[in-house]
């Protein structure tokens, strides 16, 4: 498995346990039907919470993560499974800060793949969990700037 | 089997020695039951390929000059093209006019 | 109507050269078709029977002449001369090809026009009524609703991979002629006790397989709450939507399958979480956008136009296209008018590029530049003096297109159908051209009156067969295309899914099954006035099952 952040290829030893082994651990690791709002008793310990893709058609994990945010959590999260390049942008606007993806799909999708696919799409129509300000919002600015 | 080629989406059909062809007469028929077998393997090594788009199996049969004829109506309008544009479509390059609906 | 700025335009942009390069990564092999299928479905590109199958987008059917002029130009350039308008206001060619499909977009760029999730699991067209900004009942223009939304659900991160496509319609009128009852979301325009605009919301409406009329879970929802609340619905679906199964996986089928009061409860719980102000647009941009839709320099005209009446009394074609295909409009001496696609015995909604061309002459001449596409699949000119309507009419005559049969029998819906469709189980478009020609006498189509045939080749329902007055699904029926005949379907405010008249028929005996229930109707109708569908919920369906039966079985019963 390979690890990626916004600025490539990345690594960590920190390793998730699925979530009914978790203990007292501080990552774990949880299926994509998983209720965020569950995580909320043990979320401020947590360091490290990756959420599973089996595939990468099925985009629950996104809600997943945005829910995560949403409700305070500020470790690091971790898109695992089948991702493609062309939903990274997407990942790291919900929340994301890590995608970790397989060795054959790392060989056929190189890292140039990856980081070029986050700026294909310069501009988004919807604030991101990483800062991204929307189209609305820079209108906004720009509106109140003028004036 | 038929499929749809990759770069304009016209349709093809798999022949023998593993070619795509646009010629129905071309297309590989499978008979026997092992022949069948064979031919869905073949079907998922051209979907894994990806040089083909969605490679489907459809029965075929013999008109009594011994050319083949697709035995469902969708084929046949797969073969010659849209009924109610005779303009467009294989069928305006003279091509599978035998087949009829 | 709406025009880019630069981050609108910027959009469009690099999108074209992101599609661009996922082509080339699919040709290469770095994509596989798999990894690649959303990916080109997101830019509306299917794959049919023949070809390919690409979908533009026309945002609320709403286009100027210049978008109009360029889609015949790309038809011309790229495609067979000639384009398909679709039941969800948008535009379909049938033969592109994939390499060539980047450079499209790019033409469609220049004019502000786009493929972006014409197809694929996300959020799709959001269409809107054909007649906005000129019905008189509009409690508001739904445009700018549309617009915010379409912007909204653009490349949304977390919505772009849902268990199944989402529809979203919008209505201001008391008439809906969006049918916002059968969308995934349908909102209605209205209007509080305090004279507020807000939205009724609806969710869980749909066709294909399991019909099913929408359900309203907010009767008012403020103007200024309306993404925030769209949001929590999409995570709603998107966390609890089926992925089990593509046929129960609409939010229609999470909706029944929870009950609307437990679907309500989990969106009003996923909405109190949600942090409004980082969703919701302000005011300032809804205003923005909504001045976009101002309405046109209209003149100061009388309701009567002397050489309108003059030419109506001089060329009973005219009269009778003028009877027909146009709509009142709110402003005195001005009309909508109804170009209608469907010529008898052609396939419904196709338009060459060369009739493009002529309706973008006539919407910059005549129409404040403006046009519409209707989801039954006929183009509106929506901003024409009354006194212009001969001139108008006249180059329709010219261009094949002034059949005087706006919502008559002959302004049949149909989808594609297996002559086109790899989801297809039955030819449409013959079933359209066979009925069209067995009613072509206008005579006759006006003392039938309004009637609304629709015609799908297959359970999904593109031809939205489940709300037409008569439906038709064409299905196989051991390897014969059959037919089953519905009735009192109807897409508007009174929403209602049609019941099967009988058994299926042969497409040989459709013209005269449709024949026996027209002969039927105009039998027991109460008045001239009560049209078919008025009929139908009168009597039910049981006068008219004796249509499906063939010629002998009726003689011996009689």
């Amino acid at each position: 498995m390979k690890l990626l952040d916004r600025h490539g290829w990345t690594a960590s030893d920190v390793v998730p346990v699925p979530i009914e082994a978790l203990g007292d651990g501080d990552a774990v690791l949880l299926p994509n039907d998983y209720k965020a709002a569950d995580l909320l008793p043990l979320q401020s310990r947590l360091k490290l919470i990756a959420i599973a893709f089996p595939k990468f058609s099925d985009g629950r994990g996104f809600s997943i993560a945005k829910a995560l945010r949403a409700q305070g959590y500020e470790g690091v999260l971790r898109a695992t499974g089948a991702l493609i390049p062309d939903q990274f942008a997407f990942a790291l606007h919900v929340g994301f800060d890590q995608i970790e993806i397989s060795d054959e799909q790392a060989e056929r999708q190189p890292v140039e793949q990856w980081l070029g696919a986050l700026t294909a799409i310069h501009d988004s129509y919807q604030n991101g969990e990483d800062g991204t300000a929307s189209i609305l919002t820079r209108r906004r600015y720009a509106a109140e700037a003028a004036a | 089997m038929s499929a749809n080629a990759l770069l304009d989406g016209a349709v093809v059909y798999y022949a023998a020695g593993g070619r795509w062809s646009p010629h129905l007469a071309d297309a590989l028929v499978a008979v026997t039951e092992a022949e069948a077998a064979g031919l869905e393997t073949a079907r998922l090594a051209a979907e894994a390929a990806g040089a083909v788009v969605e490679p489907e199996i459809a029965a075929v049969a013999t008109d009594d000059a011994g050319r083949l004829v697709p035995s469902h109506v969708r084929e046949k309008i797969r073969a010659l093209g849209p009924t109610v544009r005779r303009d467009l479509g294989p069928q305006a390059a003279g091509e599978h006019l035998h087949v009829s609906l | 109507m709406y025009r880019y700025d630069e981050f609108d335009e910027a959009v469009v942009r690099d999108r074209v050269t992101q599609f661009r390069a996922q082509v080339k990564r699919r040709l290469e092999g770095s994509l596989t078709e798999e990894e690649f299928t959303p990916l080109r479905l997101m830019n509306g590109l299917y794959l049919q029977l023949h070809a390919y199958m690409l979908r533009i987008a026309v945002p609320y059917g709403t286009l100027s002449g210049r978008q109009m002029r360029q889609l015949a130009m790309i038809a011309d350039k790229y495609d067979r001369g000639y384009g398909h308008f679709t039941t969800r206001q948008n535009l379909q060619l049938n033969w592109p090809k994939l390499a060539d499909v980047p450079d499209l977009l790019s033409d469609l760029a220049d004019v502000e026009m786009h493929c972006i999730q014409t197809s694929g699991n996300c959020i799709r067209n959001v269409t809107a009524d054909h007649f906005a900004g000129v019905a008189a009942d509009e409690v508001e223009d739904p445009r700018p609703t549309a617009e915010l939304i379409r912007q909204w659900s653009t490349l949304h991160p977390e919505f772009s991979f849902l268990p199944r496509k989402f529809k979203i319609a919008v209505t201001g009128a008391a008439r809906d002629r969006a049918a916002v009852a059968v969308h995934d979301i349908g909102l209605r325009l209205v209007r509080n006790d305090g004279g507020e605009i807000g939205y009724k919301v609806l969710v869980g409406g749909g066709l294909g397989r399991t019909p099913m009329i929408g359900k309203v879970i907010r009767e008012f929802l403020p103007r200024d709450e309306l993404l925030a609340f769209l949001e929590a619905i999409m995570r709603v679906y998107n966390l609890s939507g089926r992925r089990d199964n593509k046929y129960k996986a609409r939010i229609k089928i999470l909706v029944h399958e929870i009950g609307t009061d437990a679907f309500i409860a989990w969106v009003e719980e996923e909405y109190a979480k949600l942090d409004g102000p980082s969703v919701n647009a302000d005011p300032a941009e809804l205003a923005r956008i909504a001045a976009y839709f101002a309405p046109p320099a209209y003149e100061t005209l009388p309701a009567v136009s002397e050489s309108f009446e003059a030419a109506k009394a001089r060329d009973p074609d005219f009269a009778r296209f003028a009877a027909t295909n146009l709509f009142p409009h709110k402003v005195p001496g001005y009309t909508a008018i109804t170009v209608s696609v469907k010529p008898i015995g052609a396939p419904p909604g196709d338009a060459t590029s060369d009739q493009m061309r002529v309706l973008a002459d006539l919407a910059e001449r005549y129409s404040a530049d403006e046009l519409r596409i209707t989801h039954v699949q006929n183009v509106v000119l929506p901003h024409v003096r009354l006194d212009d309507v001969p001139a108008v009419w006249a180059a329709l005559v010219e261009a094949g297109l002034e059949t005087p049969n706006a919502g008559l029998i002959t302004d049949i819906i149909a989808c594609p159908g297996m002559d086109y469709c790899k989801l297809a189980t039955a030819r449409s478009i013959p079933i359209a051209q066979e009925i069209a020609k067995r009613f072509a006498d206008v005579e006759r189509q006006a003392l039938i009156g309004e009637l609304g045939i629709k015609i799908s080749g297959c359970i999904n329902a593109c031809g939205h067969h489940h709300v037409g007055a008569i439906g038709i699904l064409g299905l196989d029926k051991a390897g014969v295309e059959n037919y089953q005949i519905t009735l009192g379907g109807d897409p508007g405010e009174q929403a209602a899914l049609g019941q099967r008249l009988g058994p299926g028929i042969d497409a040989d005996a459709v013209p005269e099954a449709i024949e026996r229930i027209v002969d039927t109707y105009l039998e027991i109708r109460a008045d001239p006035g009560e049209a078919f569908i008025d009929t139908v919920r009168r009597v039910g369906l049981d006068p008219f099952k004796p249509a499906l039966q063939p010629t002998e079985a009726r003689l011996e019963a009689a």
